[in-house]
This record gives structure tokens, sequence and C-alpha cells, in this order.
């Protein structure tokens, strides 16, 4: 299976295109990776009923028994717990950070970390989280799963 | 993830146990020195090994309070544990004068190369991680 990368200026979306005579495994693999991460999840936001891409949310979090997903730009509230969400998409990228909240691991800009061993988590879209000392195995565990699976 | 529990609790007394010990044997050897109070310091070790296994392993339960806190508190109740150690033997037996002193540097070295061992990793841990997070980024 060959993969070619073309660069086109001003495309709005990036896009794939699968051309194919017929489908292997390794052409099987490759699908099945890519529909876990172009999942799409639905929620409400201003009581409106949405659809989000689940690589677009930037992290999950649970206040007051509700579950929130939060995009560039949206909150939207969504029907599954956090620990569906970890069973059915770990392998997307997300991570516990604590109890309430699971973040996208690549919507992550940096890590850093301070004094009190408290590890603040610094999002693409400017916002920060701070990870639990109790789920930085975890985290670190799943960071390295991930990097695995880039390299192989 | 919890490190030290019921079952690896004696394994891990035993393990500090011998550590110190071989360390104290090495120590004396080295320097030509013969304890004249050999019996009571193995069980001091003992006792020493058994509390700092159990202030470690309480540790897992602290994990939601800052570390600076956990750290000092733990500190404090081992030296105040150990101190009382100290004076309740001290009511029954003469002991050297400058006993307290030296379970201060006891307990004191060992706690503050472990939290300086720990810094280290959390922070390599985290250049660590943030190199993974650039290799995913490209």
């Amino acid at each position: 299976m060959k993969l070619i990368k073309t660069k086109e200026e001003n495309l709005e979306e990036n896009y794939l295109e699968l051309h194919y005579n017929k489908i292997d495994d390794e052409t099987n693999a490759v699908l099945d990776r890519l529909r876990d991460t172009l999942r799409y999840i639905e929620g409400m936001c201003d009581e409106k009923k949405v659809t989000i891409a689940l690589t677009d949310i930037f992290y999950i979090e649970t206040v007051d028994r509700k579950t929130y997903a939060y995009t560039k730009d949206a909150c939207v509230e969504i029907k599954e717990a956090l620990r569906d969400i970890l069973e059915e998409y770990s392998g997307i990228g997300f991570a516990r950070i604590s109890k309430s909240t699971i973040v996208n691991i690549y919507k992550i800009k940096k890590l850093q970390g301070d004094l009190n061993m408290r590890v603040i988590i610094f999002l693409k879209n400017d916002e920060k989280l701070i990870m639990n000392r109790s789920y930085k195995n975890e985290f670190y565990e799943r960071l390295n799963k991930l990097q695995g699976r880039k390299t192989k | 993830m919890k490190l030290i529990n019921k079952k690896n609790f004696v394994s891990i007394v035993c393990i500090f146990f011998t550590l110190i010990t071989c360390g104290k044997l090495l120590s004396e050897k080295l320097c030509h020195f013969t304890d004249k109070y050999y019996t009571d310091n193995i069980f001091t070790i003992l006792a020493f090994s058994v509390l700092i296994t159990a202030v470690l392993s309480v540790h897992y339960y602290l994990q939601r309070f800052p570390f600076l806190l956990v750290f000092l508190g733990q500190y404090v109740t081992t030296v105040g544990i150990v101190f009382l150690a100290i004076w309740i033997h001290g009511q029954f037996s003469e002991h050297a004068p400058t006993a307290y002193w030296d379970m201060f540097y006891s307990i004191t070295i060992p706690f503050f190369c472990g939290a300086i061992i720990y810094y280290i990793c959390f922070f390599y841990q985290i250049k660590k991680a943030n190199k993974i997070i650039q290799n995913l980024d490209e």
C-alpha cells in the first residue's frame, strides 16, 4: 500500500481518498484506525443538537454529574460518561488526568511541572489543565503507546 | 498505582533492613569501627525500616494533596515518632548525648536525597513527555 501526500494551497479541509482494487488486510488495518479517528459524537450546545468530531475535542470534563466536551470554540454537553469514552476511544488519544477530566493528547501544546509536583497541561487553545499526581503514570503510559503507534 | 500494599509490606521492610544493615556494616568495615551497641542498633534499624515503609505506603493516599505539604508532613511525622521513641527509650536506659542529633541526620539525609531524586525524575518525565508530544505533532 502506498501513501501519497499532496500539498494543496487554499484547501479548506484536509481529506483522504482511497484508491483500491481489492481491500486487503493491510488496507483494512489502516481503515480500522481511520474509523476510530474519524468518529463523531452527539451532544447539546445552546439547546441545539450538534455533532462534533472526536478529534476536535480538547478535553472532556464532568461537572455535577453532567459531561461536557470542549472544542476550540464550543462547549457541548454529551451523554457518555468519562469511563465509557475512555474505554471506547482510548486509542484515539484520550487520557485521564483527574477524577473528572480526560484530555485529548493530540491537543496538548506542552507540559510543565511546578514545585508541588503538579503537572500543568497547556492546550493548543491556550487553556490550562492540572493533572492529578495519581493519574500521572496512566497518562505517560498512554502517551508512550501513542508514540509507539506512530513509530510503527 | 499502589506500590506498597499489605502483600509486599513485609518484603519491602526486609529490603530496607538488608540495605541499611549492609550499608552500616560496610561503613564500619571501611572505618575500622566496632559497634558497642550492635544488638540495639540492629533493632533500631528494623524499627526504622518498618517506620519508613509505613510512611511511604501512605503516600499513595495523599496524592491529591500538594506534594510539598505531604513531604513536610511525612518528614515531621517521622522525626516526631523517632524522637518520641528515643525519649521513651531514655526513660528506661541511658542513651548517647548525641542520640537526637544522630537520628535527626539519619532521617533528614535519606528523606531529602529521596525528595531530590523524586524531583529530578518528575522533571525528566515531563521533558520526555514534551518530546513525545512534539513528535506526535510533526
